[in-house]
């Protein structure tokens, strides 16, 4: 128990360690975040194909169905070893890149699903009527199918942006320097030689922003039930 | 009287209308014609394609076949927004948008279809509201309102757009039996205003009392059409006359 105290103390005051652990964390939040958002982007424009009406998005459906398939059919370390072995295999090509779109389209493909079923669950009602005072497809989609979607679609989304930025630790396996992989070599022989303090300090930083996307989650619920209250 | 005739314009005309969905016809060769003033109920058995001859009119239900025109104009993909706003829709269901205020669900369609300005459009929903005595429902939400202050509302929204005909869609089949009278008497008031109007119901006594003409639908033909007293008194056929034995 002594050993274990020792040890965080020795973590918290090599300036090694610390810089190593931060800059771990930094790459894990910068891919997170590049590839919650572009993925959230990319899944918005499958899920508008997906549920358009036009015949011409019929070609686009079968591809946006076919991508869709692959992607959650498949495993996401596989997906990132074939973005940086095959498709991405260029000399100096920047690593965040290839790991930033890695997951993004991944995420896509999860995030395509939520959306479509959050639009998908708005009352056909609801449609109707902007239909039937003569607005067009655009002021209903934006003024009222929309804004009802977004309600629907928060919780699961928060769920993706969680799932996003646990996963992907697994850059480590391709050699990035992120959170997981600094828990790694501060642990290693060469540095702490024990892999306890550093590995369960990683597991609090991710556990820490976890937390804290949950509560913000939450608070945009919460002001966006503000229309079902009924006073 | 061919002159005074010839001074009636005709709002909707119906020809050879036809709607499939699948292998189920819902509807088979509907003629018909609404004119200026007049107040049409259309009657008939559940299936029977009452509601789908309703919706085919703004097109919320694609025809598969046959013509519908608005004041001689056949309606088309193209016009079908511009139609949309001078016929309006009552639904059974109310359809207020939830996620916008009454006031918003009022001033939305004549604001971004340029009829009105937002200041204008807020003061004549205003007077509408204070007429149906909602007017402190402004700033609520629609989850916050009953059955019956809904369905008042959707039918004022349809009226902020100043529609030529107006449509009712069962508008008092999803409410209480309380809230039934409010919503009839703001109908009745809007048909002796004018109205042009058109009204899917059940309400056997208030078609009597209201209608001009009385259309009876069955496995999506018009079969029998009349005045409500000669509907009513002499059903000119079989079936008119087994369904009004059942519903009176």
């Amino acid at each position: 128990m002594e050993n274990f105290f020792s040890k965080i103390v020795e973590l918290w005051t090599t300036p090694e360690y610390i810089d190593s652990l931060f800059h771990g964390f930094l790459l894990t939040i910068e891919i997170a975040f590049f590839a919650v958002f572009l993925g959230f982007l990319l899944g918005l424009i499958i899920a508008l194909i997906e549920t358009g009406k036009s015949k011409w998005l019929n070609p686009f459906k079968f591809i946006c169905r076919v991508y869709v398939t692959i992607i959650r059919g498949t495993p996401m370390a596989l997906q990132l070893f074939i973005m940086f072995f095959i498709i991405f295999a260029i000399r100096d090509f920047p690593q965040i890149i290839t790991a930033v779109l890695a997951f993004a389209f991944n995420s896509a493909a999860y995030s395509s699903e939520i959306i479509r079923g959050g639009i998908l669950s708005v009352d056909v009602g609801q449609t109707e009527a902007g239909m039937a005072l003569g607005l067009s497809n655009f002021t209903i989609f934006t003024k009222i199918v929309a804004p009802q979607a977004i309600k629907n679609i928060i919780p699961a989304l928060g769920n993706e942006v969680i799932t996003v930025f646990k996963e992907t630790a697994i850059v480590s396996m391709v050699g990035m320097y992120d959170l997981n992989m600094a828990a790694k070599d501060i642990g290693s022989g060469q540095n702490m030689a024990s892999y306890v303090v550093p590995m369960f300090t990683a597991a609090l930083f991710y556990l820490a922003v976890v937390y804290l996307i949950s509560f913000v989650i939450k608070q945009i619920e919460k002001r966006m039930r503000k229309s079902d209250v009924r006073v | 009287m061919s002159e005074s005739k010839k001074s009636i314009r005709s709002e909707i005309s119906v020809r050879k209308l036809h709607k499939s969905f699948g292998d189920n016809k819902v509807l088979n060769g509907i003629d018909f014609d609404l004119f200026e003033g007049e107040k049409v109920v259309v009657l008939g058995p559940s299936g029977s394609g009452k509601s789908t001859f309703l919706r085919c009119i703004n097109r919320l239900e694609e025809p598969t076949s046959g013509e519908i025109s608005f004041q001689d104009t056949p309606i088309d993909e193209k016009n079908v927004r511009e139609m949309r706003a001078k016929i309006g829709m009552v639904f059974q269901h109310f359809n207020l948008i939830s996620n916008l205020t009454v006031m918003e669900n009022l001033t939305l369609a004549p604001v971004k279809l340029k009829r009105l300005d937002i200041v204008e459009a807020e003061k004549k929903a205003r007077k509408l509201l204070r007429h149906i005595g909602l007017t402190e429902k402004a700033d609520s939400f629609p989850a916050s309102l009953s059955g019956g202050q809904k369905q008042r509302v959707a039918i004022i929204r349809a009226l902020m757009m100043e529609p030529e005909v107006l449509l009712f869609d069962e508008p008092t089949s999803a409410l209480d039996p309380e809230s039934i009278g409010d919503v009839l008497d703001l109908i009745r008031e809007v048909a002796d205003n004018g109205m042009t109007i058109m009204i899917v119901t059940h309400e056997m006594n208030f078609a009597k009392e209201i209608a001009s003409r009385i259309v009876f639908i069955d496995k999506g033909k018009i079969i029998e059409e009349n005045t409500p007293d000669k509907f009513f008194s002499h059903p000119k056929t079989p079936r008119v006359q087994e369904f009004l034995k059942k519903v009176l």
